[in-house]
């Protein structure tokens, strides 16, 4: 898979893209706006389940650019980068060709919460994904820029619902039409920029602020709830100029592991990676930080900014008098800059300069770009439906930041989770949901639409109460299969690999389970591993595996003829035989949750006129949030057993009526 | 996985029926090792049914899989259920250590032929507190056995479609009233010292759970401080340590709910009714002078200085093995339960909080030296039991009562109570004459102040558990946090899943903490970019 793709050439990729404009059908199934991160997942996979795609962006070079830190995945990010991946998305396969410095976070920490992460090749990334996009059939890449979204006057049986009908460009006169819209317009819904003192229109530097059409679109004609968010990014440093000696350095792991399950391998040799370096701020940051508050805008306004990717200036502010970790990234294998991870800042650009030289590493540094802060609009997302439709606009759906969430991981999940349904919408096929039993994009998803944002939302494990069974290494089994089956999102190549790999672990489980001994004969076996059982004990394979001291491998040497051929599992095994007892016990959990989240609630249910025994509060908890299921609804906050128990009531009696009146239609959801 | 198409309340119901009833119920005593995955959703609930306090009978359900085999072992019904529906008088037994706790009616209702829907039992049996205690704990002890939550069996009957639309209408204002009563129970108890006790466990876990996520999620990138996961170690250690002195409370909460155990024994026609009577100031049992005359255990609930006793009376202890006819239980009072009285007197004496050994001063030696060496051999041969010979008797659980001071000469009588309080190996001593009711207030305030020390002063020292719900609770998340201990060093995440187990399961008495909480303190606590 990785050794297959050809190393693309920039201007050839304009061409074909622009030839591509100029073929443009008026006509198509999805329509995806932006090309970033949500975007290009949205589109391959709308493209993946069947429907004939357009992604419009506004330059086609910058599809697959990573805006902010050179780096992917990360603890938390890494298991959506998996799952992603899993479901036969982008990221995780550009991350093996683009990356060049590879290491698992938490590596002592147990298998559930190690962290792929990768630091990455800009160049390499953008090509990867934008080639990518190219060999996808069906899907047509457009660049332009969106001036409207074209919906239908609200049904006059359903007030304020509406319709999706296709978008307008700012150039073009003539619409472009289609069944579904995915908006992943990241920081350019009527994003501003801001450095220093100064303030100007736009989601990121160097590119054209987007059209304010849209945004009027969602607020005025859609009545959206719309709020305001900020983020930003450091200044980019001139490599040559960092006197790396006064800095830590951080080598990457000496056996890259790839983040796909398709890959073996990945593109940069180990010895090819580079390095990361630490460093850090000094009480000299700290006061540049306060002497230049008042010229800095940004940090003035009262917009939430993330908690967990706070600038310099809030980190300084919140926690005064420390030394914050600077680490120091490179941005590509022939790049002559480096990333500042930790030194977001805001202020004007010849301050920027004076604060990072008071880090002794930084001393006579050079700023290549300066640091700048954003803010843009989002849509409270609690507005959308599981599948991230507009739950009042039919065929509308929302992914990335403009749902309120922060990082390149989180967007990817929302943008293929979003394409897939926009593309079973579009074939009028039922929307499809993911647990969050089963995967970090249903917890992710789940916690947006169920619970809104107050700042920008990050994953992190701890969000997961299934952490022990959602782990990075199982992805493939949670989701392969059923994105094959059910979702339609995963090719039958990657499907084949995951049915393979499933058969061989339940081949390999079961040849542990069938190898007994006692206690007594296992000693023999393996003299050098501590058996506090008594003699007579009988353990299975299974049961030697979950000894710290014991791997497979030690297993296979013993007993090479029914365990050797499953030495490629070795790990996998190892991890499933501790975790295995924990997660049969969280199983009961599980399918209780999932019981409730099969348990659909209307959307169109009035809340304040519902004929059920319901307080005031609850009525307005449940007409604000409008949860779609009855596990969601068990979640929110002010919910009363009572309350359950009366929707509960509803959702059956209801559910009765709807039976009977549909009877020969197919179930929905 | 679970397909994601809707089925709606009603399949669901029903498939949870299916389940339950295509499979032996003798299965599902071992679902901890391989039991086919859909087996292991539906717990088995149990609560007492009828209303808390004194009352004629009890009845105790039991809703889920593993009701037949709560049934099977308690009931003694090795070989075959009983009939559907139809009432079956049992002896009711503990199955973990096989003695006999009541006998009474159990009833069989196989799904979906029940209240709930799925298959249940009801132990109809004596409504004594300690009856009713007794049978719950046997409950709690069958694997796959919980108590129900507030409403739960009305839900479930809910859920299976078992309730009509009018019942249905009156069941939110039900279980909203049953939720209401249980929140406004723990206020109550969440305002006072005990409240503040599981408050302030509650925040140190969360700042434990905190700590170890943020060292998770974090400490790849960020400054978490050295220690961060040593001062987690400590703390869960003290945790553990201060929740299992709690629970080592002797039980003394929830005697002042449910009342102090207080036994009287001895050797028949010593007096041992005409003292019960004394106490309740009316006559209670059947008094008479002749051997025997009070074979069962009769049980009156008292008042002593605020504290509520159940005073038993029990039969002499004659290790007579016959059966007792059921002479005389019309006659009973008010507030007195007549209780089978199937094996010896001697299990109640070892259940009992404390007990009244009542001895008959006429069979007393004369000179004091033997009498104390008398009473040694009386209480040895009165109170130890026969699988433990060599347990020392702890003293502060007896008191010696030495009755029909009446028949003794004056002199004597003091000889004898001056004498007897020096010596040694002995528990206090009372002199009394039920018959002139002499020494019977002295004999009141020692009584006093050892129900007092049993149930612990509500008003000062450390709090006590008041309920047997959160003494479970307690329990489990003692057990939790052994698993942090367990994997500290192995494996993290399983560590952490350890103090998150036990933060939900403190969390079912103090309110569920969510993730965001926990994410709320990691920002508070530490300085946290990427």
């Amino acid at each position: 898979m990785l050794t297959k793709k050809p190393p693309v050439l920039q201007s050839f990729l304009s061409l074909v893209f622009r030839r591509a404009s100029h073929l443009a059908r008026q006509q198509y199934d999805v329509i995806v706006v932006g090309g970033g991160h949500a975007g290009t997942e949205a589109a391959a996979a709308a493209a993946r389940v069947g429907a004939e795609t357009l992604l419009v962006t506004q330059k086609t070079n910058t599809i697959g650019a990573l805006s902010c830190n050179p780096s992917l995945g990360g603890v938390g990010k890494g298991h959506l980068v998996k799952e992603v991946d899993a479901l036969d998305g982008l990221c995780g396969r550009a991350g093996d060709w683009a990356g060049i410095h590879f290491s698992i976070l938490n590596r002592s920490k147990g298998p559930a919460v190690w962290g792929p992460r990768a630091q990455l090749d800009r160049q390499r990334y953008r090509e990867f994904i934008q080639s990518e996009l190219l060999s996808t059939p069906r899907l047509t890449v457009l660049e332009g820029s969106v001036e409207e979204l074209l919906v239908t006057e609200p049904n006059p049986e359903e007030p304020g619902h509406h319709r999706v009908t296709g978008i307008r460009l700012a150039n073009g006169s003539h619409p472009i039409s289609a069944s579904s819209v995915i908006l992943t317009t990241g920081t350019f819904l009527s994003g501003s920029l801001f450095v220093g003192q100064t303030t100007s229109p736009g989601g990121r530097i160097g590119d054209a602020p987007s059209s304010a059409g849209l945004s009027h679109t969602l607020r005025e004609r859609l009545g959206l709830r719309i709020g305001r968010l900020r983020t930003g990014t450091p200044p980019r440093i001139v490599k040559d100029t960092v006197d790396l000696s006064l800095t830590n350095l951080h080598p990457p792991d000496s056996h890259p592991t790839p983040f796909s399950f398709l890959n073996t391998h990945t593109r940069c040799k180990p010895e090819e990676q580079l390095p990361c370096y630490l460093t850090h701020t000094t009480p000299g940051v700290d006061r540049v930080v306060r002497e230049s508050l008042h010229l800095n805008c940004h940090i003035q306004q009262d917009t939430k900014g993330p908690r967990y990717c706070p600038s310099i200036e809030s980190r300084v502010l919140r926690f005064p008098g420390r030394s914050h970790q600077v680490w120091l990234e490179p941005e590509g294998l022939n790049s002559d800059l480096l990333y500042p991870q930790g030194l977001s800042m805001t202020m004007p650009p010849d301050v920027q300069l004076r604060l990072i030289r008071e880090i002794p590493a930084l001393h006579r540094a050079e700023i290549h770009t300066p640091g700048y802060g954003v803010q843009y609009d989002f849509v409270c997302p609690t507005q959308l439906s599981p599948a991230l439709q507009v739950k009042s606009t039919q065929g509308l759906f929302l992914a990335g930041q403009i749902n309120g969430t922060t990082g390149y991981e989180e967007a990817a999940a929302q943008g293929l989770w979003a394409g897939v349904n926009a593309a079973r919408s579009a074939l009028s096929m039922p929307p499809v949901a993911l647990s969050r039993t089963e995967s970090y994009i249903g917890v992710l998803i789940d916690d947006l639409v169920s619970r809104g944002v107050t700042e920008p939302y990050r994953m992190f494990t701890s969000r997961a109460e299934f952490r022990t069974s959602l782990r990075p290494d199982n992805a493939d089994l949670r989701l392969t299969l059923k994105g094959f089956e059910e979702v339609g999102c995963v090719s039958s190549l990657r499907y084949q690999e995951a049915v393979r790999v499933r058969d061989g672990l339940q081949n390999a489980l079961a040849a542990l389970q069938t190898l007994t001994l006692s206690t007594h004969l296992w000693r023999k076996k393996l003299p050098d591993i501590g058996m506090s059982e008594s003699k007579s004990t009988i353990l299975t394979g299974m049961d030697l595996l979950q000894y710290n001291d014991v791997s497979f491998e030690m297993l296979a040497s013993v007993f090479p003829e029914c365990l050797s051929p499953y030495m490629e599992f070795s790990q996998r095994l190892n991890i499933e035989a501790v975790y295995r007892p924990h997660c049969d016990l969280q199983k009961k959990e599980i399918e209780r949750i999932q019981k409730e989240e099969n348990m659909t609630l209307p959307q169109d249910i009035d809340y304040f006129s519902l004929p059920v025994s319901l307080s005031q509060e609850v009525r307005e908890i449940l007409d604000r949030v409008r949860p779609s299921t009855l596990g969601a609804a068990t979640r929110l906050q002010g919910m009363t057993p009572a309350a359950v128990v009366n929707l509960l009531r509803y959702v059956q009696h209801t559910g009765q009526r709807g039976r009977r009146a549909h009877r020969n239609q197919p179930d929905q959801k | 996985m679970l397909p994601f198409t809707c089925r709606g309340i009603w399949r669901a119901a029903v498939h949870t029926l299916r389940t339950s009833r295509g499979t032996p119920p003798c299965r599902l005593l071992s679902t901890c090792d391989g039991v086919p995955p859909g087996l292991a959703d539906a717990e088995t609930i149990f609560a007492l049914s009828s209303g808390h306090g004194r009352c004629g009978v009890a009845v105790i359900r039991v809703s889920g899989p593993a009701s037949a085999t709560a049934l099977r072992c308690m009931a003694g019904l090795t070989r075959s259920l009983p009939p559907p529906r139809a009432a079956l008088l049992r002896s009711i037994t503990d199955p973990q250590a096989k003695e006999v706790l009541d006998r009474g009616l159990v009833l069989w209702f196989p799904a979906p032929h029940s209240f709930t829907g799925e298959d249940s039992v009801e132990f109809h049996i004596h409504g004594g507190p300690a009856v009713v205690t007794a049978v719950l704990q046997a409950l709690g002890s069958v694997p796959g056995m919980r108590p129900a939550e507030a409403g739960e069996f009305t839900r479930r009957a809910f859920q299976a479609g078992k309730l009509g639309l009018t019942e249905v209408e009156g069941l939110g204002d039900l279980i909203h009233a049953e939720t209401e009563a249980q929140r406004r129970q723990a206020l109550r108890q969440m305002s006072g010292e005990l409240g503040h006790l599981y408050k302030d466990w509650s925040h140190r876990l969360k700042r434990c759970l905190a700590h170890v996520e943020a060292f998770i999620d974090f400490s790849e990138d960020e400054l978490i401080e050295d220690g961060v996961l040593n001062q987690v170690d400590r703390s869960v250690c003290a945790l553990q340590a201060e929740m299992e002195r709690h629970l080592k409370d002797e039980r003394r909460g929830e005697r002042l709910r449910s009342g102090v155990q207080v036994v009287i024994a001895g050797a028949t026609n010593a007096g041992k009714s005409s003292l019960l009577n004394t106490l309740c100031q009316r006559p209670a049992a059947i008094v008479s002078p002749i051997a025997g005359t009070t074979r069962d255990v009769v049980e009156t609930a008292l008042d002593i200085g605020g504290f509520p006793v159940l005073l038993s009376d029990t039969a002499g202890l004659r290790d007579s093995p016959d059966l007792v006819e059921r002479e005389g239980s019309a006659e009973l009072g008010k507030g007195q339960r007549l209780v089978t009285w199937v094996t010896t007197g001697r299990t109640w004496v070892e259940q009992a909080d404390l007990t009244l050994v009542v001895v008959d001063c006429a069979h007393l030696p004369t000179d004091v030296q033997q009498a104390a060496a008398f009473l040694q051999g009386h209480l040895k041969s009165v109170l130890q039991t026969q699988e433990q010979p060599e347990t020392a008797l702890p003293a502060d659980r007896y008191l010696l009562v030495l009755n029909k001071t009446d028949l003794l000469p004056e002199d004597q009588r003091q000889k004898l109570d001056r004498e007897l309080r020096q010596v040694s190996g002995l528990p206090p001593v009372c002199l009394i004459s039920c018959h002139t009711n002499e020494g019977l207030q002295d004999f009141l305030t020692v009584l006093h102040s050892n129900v007092k020390t049993l149930c612990g002063d509500p008003l000062s020292g450390a709090p006590t558990l008041t309920q047997a719900r959160h003494r479970a609770h307690l329990q489990q998340c003692v057990a939790a946090l052994a698993q942090y201990q367990q994997y500290r060093n192995a494996d993290l995440a399983l560590a952490a899943e350890g103090v998150r187990l036990a933060l939900t399961s403190l969390g079912r008495i103090t309110g569920r903490v969510g993730a965001e909480e926990i994410l709320d303190i990691i920002f508070k606590d530490f300085c946290i970019g990427k």
